[in-house]
Order: structure tokens, then C-alpha cells, then sequence
């Protein structure tokens, strides 16, 4: 390698260290201050560093809110919408894609509109049709709203029109029926498609607060959103334990983040491109 | 009281349109609200443990304290039992109350400015049928926090948790200036000369001598100290009120001097949220600044020892004598629930207003205890001997008239009444429009809000 071409790179890595540093830094400072003892938040020049790890804030948090269960609530809620989603949505994106039926263009349509009603509208009529149901304060009551969405449909679609249709031409005429073709042609070439709706549904159900505070009335039914906003006070930011909180409910989105990154990437781009 | 309210402001919207609609589905579910005399009490039995469900807002140290005093209340007798449920910002509880109906609480914590909405709802008891007859005195109670609460001679809610705010000022910075430490400044222009003075510019870096956070709250804080109304009706108290009067020459002069200061660089902008004002006054890069009094214990932690605190009342200009309005949260009976659970839910109340459970709420929380005997508990006696900064702003309370001024406005927007005086504040500091320019666009628009809420409410 010549000099110029490795000097080039260097630039590049630093280009892309310093890159790296600016955008995971506000995750660092949130660990660094939920570490940190109250006055030491706030001072002038800015601490950056805990003089000593305080770990009594992660007790107090752990003490206030029942992290665990709360944890283990979103995980199990999380998880459920996005399976119900990847398989609801995979089977009308496949359905748009490759069925042809009478007025598919216009269903298509409806579907599409539906993604213009804002979630506010639908908020208090879903809350309505729970109450009604007698599913307050279950899972199921958290979980049944979220099991379609005209977005999956619509991504899912986008990734099934990218496969030949001579593809399935052929597979029908050795024999192959409808079912065996999408379970184990399509689904598998669209994976990269089925993983980008997974982590986006995964991460936004993940983030809910208003519908999770509105079906649930049990200190125990409550997911961790709640749990982080239970720790602030009307009356002023206690950070130190607000980011302690913070942390702890941002780690297994993180994890699941970290390992579907890339085909969240990969995946909204190939959607993108043929969209 | 404060913080998370502004992106809230649709769900404030939303909580007007759900009132239109429940107030049309469920006519006849008043009951109870206007039907004074007939008012009987329910005894309830040893044993019987009627469940009474409390919904509130308080996160945070509040939040355990309302667990702690909730356990507390059910071990300690067999009667009634208390379930506390948190249900996020004093925004999400409404908006959660207006669409539970039926499964909704019996007992509701709604912030000061939701009572006007409260009352029109038809969704509560009124405090005063429980007070009445059960024959219980408030004789004790501090006249200027029940003040608030009451309308037309009648307590609709009992308040909870209370606060107004006060000054905080930094004391290592006076006397490095050679200001006295024990001499906070009183006026307007004094407060203006010490900010002067406590503005030090070193290595580049400049301490300001005052930052106050661009809220609404202390606006119509300002207004009350000069004596001023914030609606016509005598703040809406002796009738429903229909304008707003905010453009005032005292709202103009309250204005002017914090953009004199902020122009003359001795106050620093900070924007609306108190959050930013109170972590630069904990960081010692600005010298004074306001602030709820409830706020005393997090600023003390934050502060911790880089400093002195000091505390003082809010400033007012030579001659006013006005006084400050209570702001904070109260707790209602709603009579969607049977009568026998609301008899349960006022026990429990009754329970809060002991001096000595207000004495505990009142350190655990920094909000004021709502009677006076609760001074004389040894355990906040003792509290107080440790955190003489407090004593300034029972003080200050109890040095305010009760007027119409210092009772507050009522209105059913406050919510956005509050945002459209912060936008009209920003813009003067920002050099965007006058000061009379600002707050006459502002009135216009609050009093536009009040004549669609009142056509509505009064609709029905």
C-alpha cells in the first residue's frame, strides 16, 4: 500500500472515530451521570466523569420502581407485538404482492390510508373497544391493538415484489403450492425485510408510554417507560436517578438494536431503492 | 406543577374534546354536585375494608411518599383500604380520567389550574358536602391554601400538595461582590442593582447575576404580587370569567424589567423550563434565580457544598402589596363511584390533613402543610431548624392577602393560557414585539380560548 493511500485511510478512521465518539457520547455521559452523587451533575466546568462511582443511585432506582418486573413486562410485550406483526404483516405483503383478486389495487389503498390517521385519533376508541373486552390491565390488552399495521404490510410488500415472479411460475408448475411457496421461498428471501420490521416494531413498542399508562392500573402491569417516568418529580430533575433508570431500561433495547442493526440498515435501504 | 407539561398540549386538547363527548353520553351521572343539604353521611363499618382507588401524579420522592402515607393509612385501622395508583403527568391523569368513566378513581389529584375544568365536568362531589356533614373543621387550615380551592364560599377540592415559588440566591456570590448575605434585595430595582453587581466576567467566562425561566406560572405570580388580575370577574371568582386582562401596566412593567435585565446582560435567557434555570443556579453559573419552594430539597442536594443557600421573597416593585398564589395540586371525590366509596375516599382525605401526617408529607416532599398545627410537630420543627430557607417561604405565604389576586384565576384553559404568556414572554425577550404588543396579542388570544370553553360548558 502506498503512503498516500494509507495516510488516506487513517484520515478516514479518524474521520470516523471522531464520527463514532459524537454520536455514542450522549449514551456515555447518561451512564457517566446516573454515576454521579447530586452535586456533582450540575457544576461548572462540567464533570464528565464520576470522582467515584456512586452505585447507591441504582439502588435507589431498584428500590422505587420494580425494574425487573417492568423489564420482563416490555420484553414479553414487546416480543409478542412483533411476532403477531411479522406474521400478519408478511401474509398481507404477500398477498398484495403476488395474489391477484379483484379490487387489490384499491384494498391496497385503504391499507396505504390508513397509515395517515394519526395513532391520537385511534387512542381513546382502542382504549374503549379494551374496556369493553374486559382486557385491562393484561397483556393481552397491551398487545392486541399492535398486531397489524398497514406499515409492515406495506415494507413487507415492497420486499416480496423484489422476487421474480418467474420464480414462483416455476415452483408452481413443479407442484408447489401457494402456502409452501411463501413459507419457504419468500419468507426466506425476504429476511432481511422480516428483521428491519421486527427491530423497528421491537424498539417502538418498546418506547410506548401513553397506551401502556392507559390499559394498566396495576403497579405490577406497568412497562419501563412508566417505570423511568415515575422516577422524575414535578418539581426538578433529579438526573442522577432519572439516568440510572434510563440505563437500565435502554440496555436490552440496545442489545436488540446492536444485533439487528445491520439488517435494519441493509433492509430499509433495499426497501427504499425499490420503493 | 411543572416540567412536562408543554408536550403535552395536544393531550390537553384531546382531554376538552373527551369532556364534549362524555358530556354528552353521560347526563344524569351529576348527581351529588349541586344536590347540597340532602347530603347524608355513610357510616362505614370495623372490618369492612371498602377499597377506594387514588389516582395521582407524583413521581419521584412524592411518589414514595404517597406509597409510604397510603400503607401507613391501611395497616393503621380496618375500615377502609387505600390503592395509590401512579398515572404519570398531571396531563395523562386527566386525559386517563376522562376516557376510565365507570373504572375511573375515587379519589383524583388535578393540578391548580385544572379546577375550573374539574368543577364544570360534573364528574365530583364537592369537598364541602363531606366537610359539612361530617361536621369537620378547617378552622386550622392555612386560609391562603384553602383560598385557592374555594369558589362561591364552598371547598370543592382539599389541597395536597402545595407551593409557591420564591427566590433563591447564591450567598458565597454576595459576599464575594460585598453584597450582604442577609440583605436578599426586596424591589425590582434592587434586584436589578444586585444582579449588576453579581455579573463577574473572568477568563472569558461570564457568572450571570440572575437567570428567571420564562414560565407562565410566574407571570401570573408577578401579576399577584403588584396586585393585578389575570381575568376580569375579579379573577373569575365572583363570576365565570370572560376575558383576560393579563395586558396590564403591571404584566407590561413585570415584562420590561426582566428584558431590561436580560438587554443589559446581567440576567441570562435560559428559556420556559425552570429544569435549565435551577441546574445553572446548582452549577454556580448564575447568582439568583426562582424557583417553587418545593424545589428547596433538590437544589440543596445539587448544590450540595460547593455553596450557601439563601432564600428570599419574590421581588416586587416600590410599593406594591400584593401577594403570591399558591400553586401545586389538590385531591378531588368523584361521585361516578358509589356513595359509600366516597364516604370511604374522604376518611382517607380526612386521614392526610392530620398535622402529623402533613408534618411527614411536608419533609418527605418540600410542598407546605396545609394546617397550621402541623408546625408544632416536634419532627418538623427540627427539619426546619436544619433548612432555615423554608421558613422564608411560609413566610411569605402567610405575609400574602387573601384577595381575588392571590386566590389565582380560574378558567378551563389555564393549560394554554400558560403557553400562549410564555410565547408572548419569549418574544419581548427576544426583541420579536413590545411588551404591550406581546401581551395584548396574548389577552386576545387566552380570551378567545375562554369564550369557546365557556359556550361550550355552559351548553350542556
Amino acid at each position: 500500500m502506498s503512503l498516500a493511500a494509507r495516510l488516506n485511510r487513517l484520515l478516514l478512521y479518524v474521520a470516523l472515530t471522531v464520527a463514532a465518539v459524537i454520536i455514542v457520547f450522549p449514551i456515555l455521559y447518561a451512564v457517566s451521570i446516573s454515576l454521579m452523587p447530586p452535586a456533582e451533575v450540575n457544576t461548572f466546568p462540567p464533570r464528565f466523569v464520576p470522582s467515584t462511582p456512586n452505585w447507591a443511585n441504582y439502588a435507589d432506582v431498584a428500590r422505587t420502581v420494580p425494574v425487573g418486573r417492568y423489564l420482563l413486562n416490555s420484553l414479553v410485550v414487546s416480543a409478542a407485538v412483533t411476532l403477531g406483526q411479522i406474521a400478519t404483516a408478511s401474509l398481507s405483503g404477500y398477498a398484495f404482492a403476488f395474489l391477484r383478486f379483484p379490487g387489490r389495487a384499491a384494498l391496497f389503498a385503504l391499507f396505504m390510508s390508513t397509515m395517515m390517521v394519526p395513532w391520537e385519533v385511534t387512542l381513546i376508541p382502542n382504549y374503549l373497544t379494551i374496556r369493553s373486552l374486559r382486557l385491562l390491565d393484561s397483556y393481552p390488552g397491551l398487545i392486541l391493538p399492535f398486531l397489524a399495521t398497514a406499515f409492515g404490510t406495506f415494507l413487507l410488500r415492497q420486499f416480496f415484489l423484489q422476487i421474480p415472479r418467474e420464480l414462483e411460475d416455476a415452483a408452481r408448475i413443479d407442484g408447489c403450492g401457494r402456502f409452501r411457496f411463501f413459507w419457504s421461498i419468500a419468507l426466506p428471501l425476504a429476511r432481511p425485510g422480516l428483521l428491519t420490521l421486527g427491530a423497528y416494531t421491537f424498539l417502538n413498542t418498546w418506547n410506548q408510554y401513553l397506551w401502556p399508562l392507559l390499559v394498566t392500573n396495576t403497579r405490577l402491569m406497568r412497562t419501563v417507560q412508566i417505570g423511568v417516568r415515575f422516577l422524575m418529580n414535578e418539581e426538578g430533575m433529579q438526573y442522577h436517578r432519572i439516568m440510572a433508570g434510563v440505563v437500565l431500561c435502554m440496555l436490552p433495547a440496545l442489545v436488540i438494536l446492536l444485533w439487528g442493526q445491520r439488517y435494519l440498515v441493509r433492509g430499509l435501504m433495499a426497501g427504499g431503492i425499490k420503493g | 406543577m411543572r416540567g412536562f407539561r408543554r408536550p403535552f398540549l395536544t393531550l390537553w386538547a384531546l382531554v376538552l374534546i373527551l369532556a364534549l363527548l362524555a358530556g354528552c353520553t353521560r347526563s344524569g351521572g351529576g348527581g351529588g354536585a349541586g344536590s347540597d343539604g340532602e347530603f347524608q353521611k355513610v357510616e362505614i363499618q370495623p372490618g369492612e375494608r371498602v377499597k377506594v382507588t387514588f389516582w395521582h401524579a407524583m413521581g419521584g420522592v412524592a411518589g414514595e411518599a404517597v406509597d409510604r402515607l397510603v400503607q401507613r393509612f391501611n395497616s393503621s385501622q380496618d375500615r377502609v383500604e387505600v390503592e395509590a395508583v401512579y398515572q404519570g403527568s398531571y396531563d395523562d391523569a386527566l386525559q386517563k380520567l376522562r376516557a376510565a368513566g365507570p373504572e375511573g378513581p375515587t379519589i383524583m389529584q388535578v393540578y391548580e389550574i385544572g379546577s375550573r375544568f374539574m368543577i364544570d365536568s360534573g364528574m365530583i362531589t364537592p369537598m364541602q358536602n363531606f366537610i359539612d356533614a361530617d361536621g369537620f373543621s378547617t378552622e386550622d387550615f392555612e386560609p391562603n391554601i384553602l383560598g385557592y380551592y374555594t369558589f362561591d364560599g364552598r371547598l370543592y377540592s382539599m389541597p395536597f400538595n402545595t407551593s409557591t415559588p420564591i427566590v433563591y440566591y447564591n450567598k458565597d456570590a454576595f459576599r464575594e461582590v460585598g453584597l450582604d448575605p442577609e440583605q436578599p434585595p426586596r424591589t425590582f430595582e434592587e434586584f436589578k442593582e444586585y444582579a449588576r453587581k453579581l455579573t463577574v466576567t473572568q477568563g472569558g467566562e461570564t457568572r450571570h447575576g440572575a437567570s428567571i425561566a420564562l414560565y407562565g406560572w410566574f407571570f401570573e405570580q408577578f401579576l399577584a404580587v403588584q396586585g393585578a388580575h389575570y381575568v376580569d370577574n375579579d379573577n373569575g371568582r365572583s363570576a365565570r370569567a370572560t376575558k383576560a386582562i393579563i395586558n396590564s401596566p403591571e404584566g407590561e412593567r413585570f415584562v420590561n424589567w426582566l428584558k431590561e435585565m436580560v438587554d443589559e446582560g446581567v440576567a441570562i435567557n435560559l428559556g420556559r423550563r425552570t429544569a435549565e434555570t435551577q441546574a445553572a443556579f446548582s452549577s454556580g453559573r448564575v447568582a439568583m434565580t426562582m424557583d417553587s419552594t418545593a424545589a428547596l430539597g433538590n437544589i440543596l442536594a445539587g448544590v450540595g457544598d460547593k455553596f450557601e443557600i439563601g432564600t428570599a421573597f419574590l421581588p416586587r416593585p416600590e410599593g406594591a402589596n400584593g401577594g403570591v398564589i399558591i400553586g401545586g395540586a389538590s385531591l378531588w371525590i368523584t361521585n361516578t363511584r358509589p356513595l359509600k366509596e366516597q364516604w370511604a375516599a374522604w376518611e382517607f382525605v380526612k386521614w392526610l390533613t392530620r398535622p402529623e401526617v402533613q408534618a411527614e408529607w411536608s419533609i418527605a416532599t418540600g410542598y407546605f402543610p396545609i394546617r397550621k398545627a402541623a408546625y408544632d410537630e416536634q419532627i418538623l420543627k427540627d427539619w426546619h431548624a436544619q433548612r432555615p430557607q423554608f421558613i422564608t417561604a411560609i413566610e411569605q405565604l402567610r405575609s400574602s392577602p387573601l384577595t381575588t389576586v392571590t386566590q389565582g384565576a380560574v378558567i378551563g384553559t389555564f393549560p394554554q393560557a400558560r403557553q400562549i404568556v410564555e410565547a408572548a414572554m419569549e418574544s419581548v425577550i427576544l426583541g420579536q414585539a413590545t411588551a404591550s404588543e406581546a401581551l395584548a396579542k396574548a389577552a386576545e388570544e387566552i380570551t378567545k380560548g375562554i369564550e369557546d370553553y365557556n359556550r361550550t360548558t355552559q351548553a350542556q
